[in-house]
């Protein structure tokens, strides 16, 4: 074992710039995993994650504190099927006039909580900036972490009350509260709400849920419990995006792994066939088949090790901001804490990254072992016939500068590592297109619709823990909403549930009237509805009723029925809803109102101008700015630096290649220089050997990057229940494909340039000399 | 039989001057002073490593020298610069090489016209250029062989003809014999003579004595790096 290790350390030691190569290669593949894997995990079930990390609340139930003591509370939340409760904790309804709570983005109106800590058996709460409010005149905020800290320190006037400073920022998934002070301090802000947070024994369904909270509060007072919320309804909600989100981070994190391996795989292989004359050499003195095997694992091994450790720890680094970044938006805090890498990835990296070198060296040491030493050392030196000789030969007659009709004939010559080559780039350049072709996609998928209305503003508002009902009617409503300065459309929305006649399920109608009655809605084929029975459905709801545009259905209400055409198939997962007009959900529902108005604003128009101007012309509406929207900026965000993380990948299998081939080359390098090749020259030829690889790898990558679009996005886009228009798939068109194929050509350039000047400035004598 | 030779300074192509090498903490060359005239032919010996070959590459521009002046046609080698060695190379010297250093990839024709073809000589008027030094060379059956299926004779021929492509001033060979069987040796060195009776300056690096005085008509001999003898040769019968 002796010689083994001094075998393989003189190895290491003589071959520097390879071992460096491969802990690189190694170090940015690892890296590159380890993200692609942590994606994989943060995208799987990220609210389960989330919500059983910070332990959140089943149920999140408020109480009438005139009806309910909180001893009462604290002997009930120890009855059944309780698994944990916290509180009960004092709620108060502050309202912030002025730009109080818009400073913070909160609304006019915040609940506050009387909380001693931000820990407890359920809802334990991510305080991620500052500290917990432990006394008076202090207040933590619910933000999420893409808030900026610099906002602590700033104060907080309650009217009629106590001036409070920002202490801390904490996020809770489950938004039981927008702020929380130390429960001395809720006193002076008037509490009108218990508040009690649940988690059940069973909390599989929402029955479930209903029942043990009945089982629980039944030993209360009438009336005592004023309103309760289980998590299946948040779920749901930020579940949406992330179902959106998850089959492209997974595809792109799948590809990221494929890529990592396969250069691990190429840098590896081709350091042990670069050394068969070395492995002749060792058995001609005398080392055993077993042994040379041993010196090249454990030559690999060094290098490989330490680049997947090195690797792992970089990706963890890479990861943090990375994630934040890609999981920012309305539901990133949906991600904080929970999207961090998991300690089963770099399990996988640490073991993983050095098992696949292994087993790429595996195979050709393994084709060294079993050649003879003669064979092994003839392998590496003798001088091969000439290949692709109608090539060479038709370069040498071109009219090309001969620096560069040598460089176009070299992959030619030696195959078997121009393939090597050829799968970096082909991989790399694959990546680029398929990112590229996701992002246009995802980019369009996520602006589709957006500037259908700026303002969303509900038909009721909370107060006090109590609804308040809008001062005027709805067309009154719908009228006001028009008439306020800004505002250019308003489209009223209402649902109902339905039946199709010949269903047992229900479906929700979703009825419009007003000025835009598509609103955000992308039609994926037919057309919108224009009056009474027409409908327009999404792709799950056809799918699953097995209808087409222009099939018929009826739909019944009560004794009211209503035959309705399928006019128009719009991008829609929801697979029970339905879309009409006003009139065609009248005739089933003629008391409906609309839950919501939907506000255009004129171009240029202040949104949260307007929002103030609603809410002061009717108290008992809720409206709200429509967010911008996160899955694009999450796909997007991912794409680009996975994209950039797997062209370096690619760029260092390339720049491997050419250090083995400059490697291999050198006599012949020395040579050209010696009968007057400049090092201009040489550089000329080497990059232009990787050049043509570079344009084979874009002619054969650009296809298979756009068939992976084509194949992958419409059926992680079917896996949730969406159909996406023609508009957002065709995303390939000549200028952009022609600016892919130089991405190739750029990967190839690019990893052949450094050493490329390096062999330009090999020492002749030295070169010759060698031999 | 040594006979001392008198050597002129006007008619110097090639002048060394206290030449020293040294690669990290040897001395390779030890203040080296030599001038060689248009038409020599100068066989430089001595034993392995005493830098003869060290000699050779400071004179073609290979490497550089740690000390000295080394001028070539009126030229200091060790000041140009590297892509003005490479066209110092590429129009002043033609090199011969004991292992030949042929490109494997490319056929006997293209590896000699691709000298040519490096000056920006069309491909075929290099062609036709190589053509006719396969013809005077003997090799013109082997022209579209790859350097694997040559014999060591015949790649020395090319690696001759690719050292006349671009008609140099000097021919530097370096144990131009030494890979060679004794036949293909003597082929070679009746070569080497041919072109030097036409005109040609020669050096040649060599320890075989038989050739030295087969083809060249001065000897310089070297030891440790340092020049230790300097004679005319009689031609041999």
């Amino acid at each position: 074992m002796r010689a083994v290790w001094h075998a393989a350390r003189a190895a290491v030691r003589r071959r520097r710039l390879q071992t460096l190569v491969i802990a690189l290669v190694t170090l940015t593949s690892t890296a590159a995993m380890v993200v692609a894997l942590g994606l994989l995990d943060a995208a799987s079930a990220p609210f389960d994650k989330a919500f059983g990390k910070q332990r959140g609340p089943h149920v999140v139930a408020a109480f009438d504190p005139d009806k309910v003591s909180d001893a009462q509370l604290t002997r009930a939340v120890r009855g059944p099927g309780v698994e944990a409760a916290a509180g009960p904790f004092a709620q108060a309804t502050v309202e912030l006039p002025g730009d109080g709570g818009m400073n913070f983005g909160l609304g006019s109106e915040i609940t506050v909580v009387g909380r001693a800590d931000p820990d407890g058996p359920v809802d334990r709460l991510d305080l991620w900036a500052g500290r917990w409010a432990t006394r008076s005149g202090e207040v933590v905020l619910n933000r999420d972490p893409g808030w900026t800290p610099d906002d602590l320190g700033k104060k907080i006037h309650v009217p009629q009350g106590p001036t409070l400073t920002v202490v801390g920022f904490a996020f809770d998934l489950s938004r039981t509260s927008d702020a929380w002070v130390a429960p001395d301090q809720i006193a002076a802000l008037h509490p009108t709400t218990t508040q009690v947070l649940f988690r059940f024994a069973d909390a599989s369904s929402e029955e479930r849920l209903r029942g043990q909270l009945a089982t629980v509060t039944g030993g209360l007072p009438a009336d005592a419990l004023t309103a309760s919320r289980s998590y299946l309804a948040l779920k749901h909600q930020v579940g949406g995006s992330a179902r959106a989100y998850t089959p492209y981070l997974m595809a792109f994190g799948i590809l990221g792994i494929a890529v990592a391996v396969l250069i691990i795989g190429n840098v590896v292989s081709g350091a042990v066939i670069s050394g068969f004359r070395h492995i002749g050499v060792l058995k001609a003195i005398g080392f055993t088949p077993g042994q040379v095997v041993a010196v090249y694992l454990t030559m690999i091994s060094v290098p490989a090790v330490l680049g997947c450790a090195l690797g792992t720890a970089l990706g963890n680094l890479l990861a943090q901001p990375f994630f934040e970044f890609v999981f920012m938006g309305p539901d990133a805090g949906v991600f904080h804490g929970s999207a961090s890498i998991a300690p089963w990835v770099n399990a996988v990296a640490l073991l993983g990254m050095p098992a696949v070198c292994l087993l790429a060296a595996l195979a050709p040491a393994v084709r060294a072992h079993r050649l003879s030493a003669a064979r092994a050392i003839s392998a590496g030196t003798a001088p091969r016939a000439g290949r692709a000789l109608g090539i060479q030969r038709r370069l040498a007659s071109s009219r090309l500068p001969r620096s560069v009709s040598l460089g176009m004939g070299l992959p030619f010559a030696r195959p078997g590592r121009s393939a090597l080559t050829l799968a970096a780039v082909v991989l790399g350049v694959t990546t680029v297109t398929f990112a590229t072709g996701l992002a246009t996609t995802m980019t369009r998928f996520g602006n589709a619709g957006q500037d259908a209305f700026q303002v969303t503003a509900y038909a009721f508002n909370v107060k006090d823990g109590k609804e308040i009902k809008p001062e005027h009617d709805d067309l009154e409503l719908q009228s006001l909403l028009g008439s306020l300065p800004g505002a250019l459309e308003v489209t009223a929305r209402a649902n109902t549930d339905v039946r199709v006649a010949g269903s047992a399920h229900e479906v929700e109608l979703e009825g419009r009237r007003g000025d835009r009655l598509q609103l955000g809605g992308v039609l994926t084929e037919g057309r919108w509805m224009r009056g009474t029975g027409e409908i327009v459905a999404g792709s799950a709801f056809l799918r699953q009723n097995g209808l087409r545009v222009d099939d018929r259905l009826v739909l019944e209400k009560g004794d009211r029925d209503e035959t309705a055409v399928v006019v128009g198939e719009f991008m829609e997962s929801n697979a029970r809803q339905i879309v009409a007009d006003w009139s065609t959900m009248t005739a089933l529902s003629p008391h409906e109102k609309p839950i919501a108005y939907h506000v255009k604003l004129r171009d240029g128009a202040d949104p949260a101008a307007y929002v103030r101007a609603a809410r002061a012309a009717d108290a008992g509406i809720s409206p709200t700015v429509h967010g911008s929207n996160s899955i694009t900026q999450t796909i997007v965000g991912s794409a680009s630096v996975l994209t950039l993380m797997l062209a370096v990948v690619a760029s260092l299998g390339v720049f491997n290649s050419v250090v083995l081939n400059t490697h291999d080359r050198r006599r012949d390098l020395g040579m050209l220089k010696s009968i007057g090749m400049t090092p201009r020259q040489v550089t000329v030829m080497t990059v232009t050997s990787m050049a043509v690889l570079g344009a084979l790898g874009s002619l054969l990558g650009i296809p298979l990057g756009v068939v992976g679009h084509q194949v992958v996005v419409p059926r992680m886009a079917e896996a949730v229940d969406l159909t996406l228009p023609s508009y957002m798939t065709d995303v390939w068109q000549v200028p952009a494909l022609s600016l892919l194929a130089l991405a190739g050509l750029a990967i190839a350039v690019l990893g052949a340039f450094v050493p490329a000047r390096r062999a330009g400035r090999l020492t002749v004598s030295e070169a010759l000399h060698s031999e | 039989m040594v006979i001392e030779g008198s050597r002129g300074e006007a008619a110097a192509v090639v002048r060394l001057d206290g030449v020293r090498k040294e690669y990290g903490e040897t001395t390779a060359l030890d203040g080296v002073s030599l001038q060689i005239r248009a038409g020599e032919a100068v066989a430089v010996m001595g034993p392995s490593g005493c830098g003869k070959s060290t000699l050779l590459n400071m004179i073609a521009g290979l490497d550089r020298p740690t000390g000295g002046t080394v001028v070539v046609h009126g030229e200091n080698v060790g000041e140009l610069s590297e892509k003005g060695l490479a066209l110092y190379r590429r129009r002043r010297i033609g090199m011969i090489f004991q292992f030949f250093n042929l490109i494997d990839d490319l056929s006997a024709l293209d590896n000699v016209a691709l000298a040519a073809q490096l000056t920006g000589t069309p491909a075929r008027q290099a062609r036709r250029r190589a053509l006719e030094l396969f013809e005077e060379l003997g090799i013109i059956d082997r022209r579209h062989a790859y350097p694997a299926v040559l014999s060591g004779g015949e790649r020395q021929r090319v690696a001759v003809a690719r050292a006349l492509m671009n008609r140099p001033a000097l021919l530097l060979a370096d144990e131009p014999t030494g890979a060679l069987d004794s036949r293909s040796g003597e082929q070679v060195m009746d070569l080497l003579l041919d072109l030097n009776q036409i005109g040609q300056t020669l050096i040649l690096v060599t320890h075989d004595e038989h050739l030295a005085r087969r083809c060249a008509s001065r000897l310089v001999e070297v030891a440790d790096g340092r020049v230790t003898g300097d004679h005319t040769l009689e031609p041999s019968a």
